[in-house]
């Protein structure tokens, strides 16, 4: 999976994911938002207009930034899903949240964050014009 | 079959294969007659399973994992053998996506992709050690795609 940031909007953090999200490479994608809170980006948009498939384990990365960018204390990565199903969140809880954007998620995409429940969860937008709007 | 070599793959059981072997699961769904969107639906499955056995059969230790697909009469089967401990996916707490995604158990989404895709899916022990599961998926069942 390749993974492109713009950081041209103060504050977000856009990043547009391409290719394969899965169970090898979901810790990175996590690392990788860390850093960008880290560095002071306080909302992220993923672009997903570009990646092919999502596994079961990508929703536990989006589960796991929504919380970093809820301003919550980062699972550890390293620990691996148990300590990510351990965090106590407000997300799931408090309905939408607002700091994670999703774009354009397309095809099998689509139905994971479907069948996962995640739509309901996590605002969805047809462009990155849209996500970044508000 | 007569008409072409079952497919059949082996790997490690570590999650770096994954990529492997959804390209191999694609390929032989296409060779056996799933359309586009039937084989997505394939690949999503036994990515699922595999990396069920990947994380918490093998507990990323690797070990063998074997992936064979074949036709029926009524659409592709696909078989997964492990040497991990027994774990029959039956006995896993039914999914809710309702469920706070932080109470959610390890696996559980994974297995909940796996039975919202598949027509059947069935679990034995095998003797001596080790888990087979089944998938069972209809080509008509996603609407004329095959």
């Amino acid at each position: 999976m390749n993974t492109t940031v713009d950081l041209s909007t103060p504050g977000v953090a856009v990043v547009a994911l391409e290719g394969e999200l899965d169970a090898s490479n979901f810790r990175a994608l996590i690392e990788l938002g860390q850093r960008l809170y880290a560095d002071g980006a306080r909302r992220l948009v993923l672009d997903l207009g570009a990646l092919t498939y999502m596994a079961s384990s990508g929703i536990v990365a989006l589960h796991s930034l929504a919380l970093v960018f809820g301003g919550h204390e980062p699972p550890d990565p390293e620990a691996g899903w148990q300590a990510i199903h351990e965090v106590g969140t407000d997300v799931a809880q408090g309905g939408q949240v607002d700091h994670l954007r999703l774009v354009s998620p397309v095809g099998a995409v689509a139905r994971t964050l479907e069948r996962t429940g995640l739509t309901g969860l996590l605002p969805v937008f047809d462009s990155r014009e849209a996500a970044l709007a508000g | 079959m007569s008409t072409a070599e079952e497919p059949v793959m082996r790997c490690g059981g570590d999650v770096a294969e994954l990529a492997s072997v959804r390209a191999f699961v694609r390929r032989s769904a296409a060779a056996l007659g799933a359309g586009e969107t039937l084989a997505g639906e394939i690949v999503q499955a036994v990515d699922e399973w595999v990396t069920n056995v990947a994380l918490h059969g093998y507990r990323g230790g690797g070990g063998p994992v074997e992936v064979e697909l074949s036709r029926d009469e009524a659409g592709i089967v696909v078989r997964i053998r492990d040497h991990a401990p027994v774990f029959d996916p039956a006995d896993a707490p039914p999914f809710d996506p309702s469920v706070p995604l932080e109470r959610r158990r390890p696996g559980g989404m994974g297995i909940h992709l796996i039975l919202e895709i598949t027509d059947r899916f069935t679990h034995r022990t095998i003797p001596g050690g080790g888990n087979e599961v089944t998938m069972h998926l209809a080509t008509d069942s996603t609407g004329g795609d095959t």
